[in-house]
C-alpha cells in the first residue's frame, strides 16, 4: 500500500508540472478549494486575535530599535518637508501651466479587488500566500498586489475563489523598479533568505540610504508606475563589480499581511 | 526499527472503524488549518511550527504504519491544495513520514515520553532533507549554510518542543487517556 501511495504521489506531481493551468489536477484543486477556502477564511477570522495578540508581544522586543529608526527617519523628514512643500507649489504651477492632468499612482481602467489572506506558506523555499478572491472577481495570473504599505507581490494562480501570490521576497520574484528620487532604475530581486534587493543598478549612479524604491512600470511590466516598494537599506559598491549591490527595506511588513488589493485590468 | 512487515505484521491490521475515520478526518482537517493559517504566524526560534508533520507523526505512533502512511498521503494533499503548491511533494513525503513513523512505533519498545520527541526530530530532519532536495530537482536555490543554519536546526528544535503537547492532544482525541505505551511490539 505504501508503495502505491508513494507511486500515486509521484504520479500526481508529474501530472501536476506537465499538464496546463486548465488540466485534471489543477481542476481537482480548484474544487477542492472552493470548499476548503471558506473554512480557511473562517480560520483566519477566528485566530486573528491570537496572531495579533503574538504579534503585539514579537514587537516588544523590537519596539527599542524601531523607536530609534523611526526618530531618525522623522528628522530626516523633517528636513526635507520645507522642501517638498516648496516643490509641491512650484509642481502646481508647472501644471497649472501646461493644464497637465493629474497622475494618479494607478492609471485610469485599473480596478482594485480587495482580499483577505487566508492562508500562507509556511516553506523556507516559497514565499507565498492564498487570498479569497479570484477569477470570478476579475483576478488574473501576473496581476499586481498591494496593500496600504506597497507592493506585496503578483499572482501566480488563479481559480474561482482564490488566488495564489507570490509576494516580492520569493527568490523567483523579479519586479521592474527604480529609486526616487534619482531614478536609477534597477530589478528588486528576493531571497532565498527573504530579503529583497536592488540589482542591475549602474555603479555610476548615485544611490543614498534611506531613498525610496518604487515599480518603474516601464516596458510595459506587470507592476504599473509609482507603487512603493521600499526604502534603501545599505549600498555596496565593489570596483570589480559592474552592478551595485543594494539591500532595500520592504515597505510591507509581510509577517502581518492580512487584507490586500489586486490590481485588475 | 525493522522495515520490511512480516506476513502477521499484514494479518494484525485492522480497518478502522467510521468512528475512528471521522476522528482522523477531524485531525487531518485541524491539523491542515492550523498549518496554513496559525502557524505562519507563531515564528519562534527562527521556524515555523509544522503541525501537519507532527500530526502524521502522532497519528503514526498511535495507529501504526498503514494508517500513517495513508493519513501522510491525504495530510500532504491537503496541504498541497490549501496552499495551492504542486500535487504529491508534501504527499510523497508525508507517505514516507507516516510509514516510518508507524514502523518504529510497531517494531520498538518506547515509553510514550520518549517515542514522539525521537519520531518528531527524525520525521523533521527527513522531511526538510527531501523537501530541499526536491527544491534544488526544481532548479531553485538551496544554500547549503542556508539550509542547515536558518531551516533544518530552528525546525529540528521547535517541532521537537512541541511534539510531546501535539502528541498527548492526539493520542487522547484518537485513543482516549489509556495505556501510556507507544509501542505494540508485534
Amino acid at each position: 500500500m505504501v508503495a502505491v501511495l508513494l507511486l500515486l504521489s509521484v504520479a500526481m506531481l508529474t501530472l501536476y508540472f506537465r499538464e496546463s493551468d486548465r488540466g485534471v489536477a489543477h481542476g481537482v484543486q480548484g474544487t477542492v478549494l472552493r470548499v476548503v477556502a471558506p473554512l480557511q477564511s473562517g480560520t483566519a477570522r477566528a485566530t486573528k486575535p491570537f496572531r495579533d495578540a503574538w504579534n503585539w508581544v514579537a514587537d516588544l522586543f523590537s519596539a527599542k530599535a524601531e523607536n530609534m529608526r523611526l526618530e531618525r527617519e522623522l528628522e530626516q523628514l523633517r528636513a526635507g518637508l520645507a522642501q517638498e512643500l516648496t516643490t509641491q507649489a512650484e509642481n502646481k504651477q508647472l501644471r497649472e501651466m501646461l493644464a497637465f492632468q493629474e497622475d494618479l499612482v494607478y492609471p485610469r481602467g485599473v480596478e482594485l479587488v480587495t482580499g483577505r489572506v487566508v492562508a500562507r506558506s509556511t516553506s523556507a523555499w516559497y514565499s507565498t500566500v492564498t487570498i479569497n478572491v479570484g477569477g470570478s472577481r476579475g483576478v488574473d495570473v501576473y496581476d499586481p498586489v498591494v496593500c496600504g504599505a506597497g507592493l506585496v507581490g503578483r499572482v501566480t494562480a488563479v481559480n474561482a475563489t482564490t488566488a495564489q501570490v507570490m509576494l516580492i521576497t520569493d527568490q523567483l520574484s523579479y519586479v521592474d523598479a527604480m529609486v526616487e528620487p534619482g531614478g536609477a532604475q534597477g530589478i528588486v530581486g528576493g531571497s532565498v533568505a527573504g530579503d529583497i534587493t536592488l540589482q542591475y543598478v549602474d555603479k555610476n549612479e548615485k544611490v543614498k540610504v534611506g531613498q525610496y524604491v518604487v515599480t518603474s512600470g516601464r516596458n510595459s511590466t506587470v507592476f504599473v508606475r509609482g507603487i512603493p516598494i521600499g526604502t534603501v537599506e545599505s549600498v555596496g559598491k565593489q570596483e570589480v563589480e559592474l552592478y551595485q549591490s543594494i539591500a532595500v527595506r520592504p515597505a510591507v511588513d509581510f509577517r502581518k499581511l492580512d487584507l490586500v488589493q489586486v490590481i485588475v485590468r | 526499527m525493522r522495515l520490511m512487515r512480516t506476513p502477521a505484521d499484514t494479518a494484525a491490521f485492522e480497518w478502522p472503524s467510521w468512528q475512528e475515520v471521522v476522528k482522523l478526518g477531524v485531525t487531518l482537517l485541524v491539523a491542515t488549518l492550523l498549518q496554513t493559517t496559525l502557524a505562519p504566524h507563531l515564528r519562534l526560534l527562527g521556524a515555523y511550527p509544522d503541525f501537519a508533520l507532527i500530526a502524521v507523526v502522532c497519528v503514526a505512533l498511535v495507529k501504526g504504519c498503514e494508517i500513517g502512511a495513508v493519513f501522510g498521503f491525504l495530510t500532504g494533499m491537503a496541504t498541497a491544495v490549501a496552499l495551492m503548491e504542486p500535487f504529491g511533494l508534501n504527499a510523497f513525503v508525508f507517505v514516507l513520514v507516516g510509514f516510518l513513523a508507524g514502523r518504529y512505533a510497531e517494531t520498538a519498545e518506547l515509553s510514550a515520553s520518549v517515542a514522539p520527541l525521537v519520531s518528531v526530530f527524525a520525521a523533521t530532519c527527513l522531511a526538510n532533507v527531501l523537501l530541499a532536495m526536491a527544491q534544488f530537482l526544481l532548479l531553485r536555490e538551496v544554500p547549503f549554510g542556508f539550509f542547515i543554519g536558518r531551516v533544518l536546526f530552528p525546525a529540528l528544535v521547535l517541532n521537537t518542543l512541541l511534539a510531546a503537547p501535539i502528541y498527548l492532544v492526539v493520542r487522547v482525541w484518537l485513543q482516549g487517556a489509556g495505556d501510556l505505551r507507544v509501542a505494540r511490539v508485534r
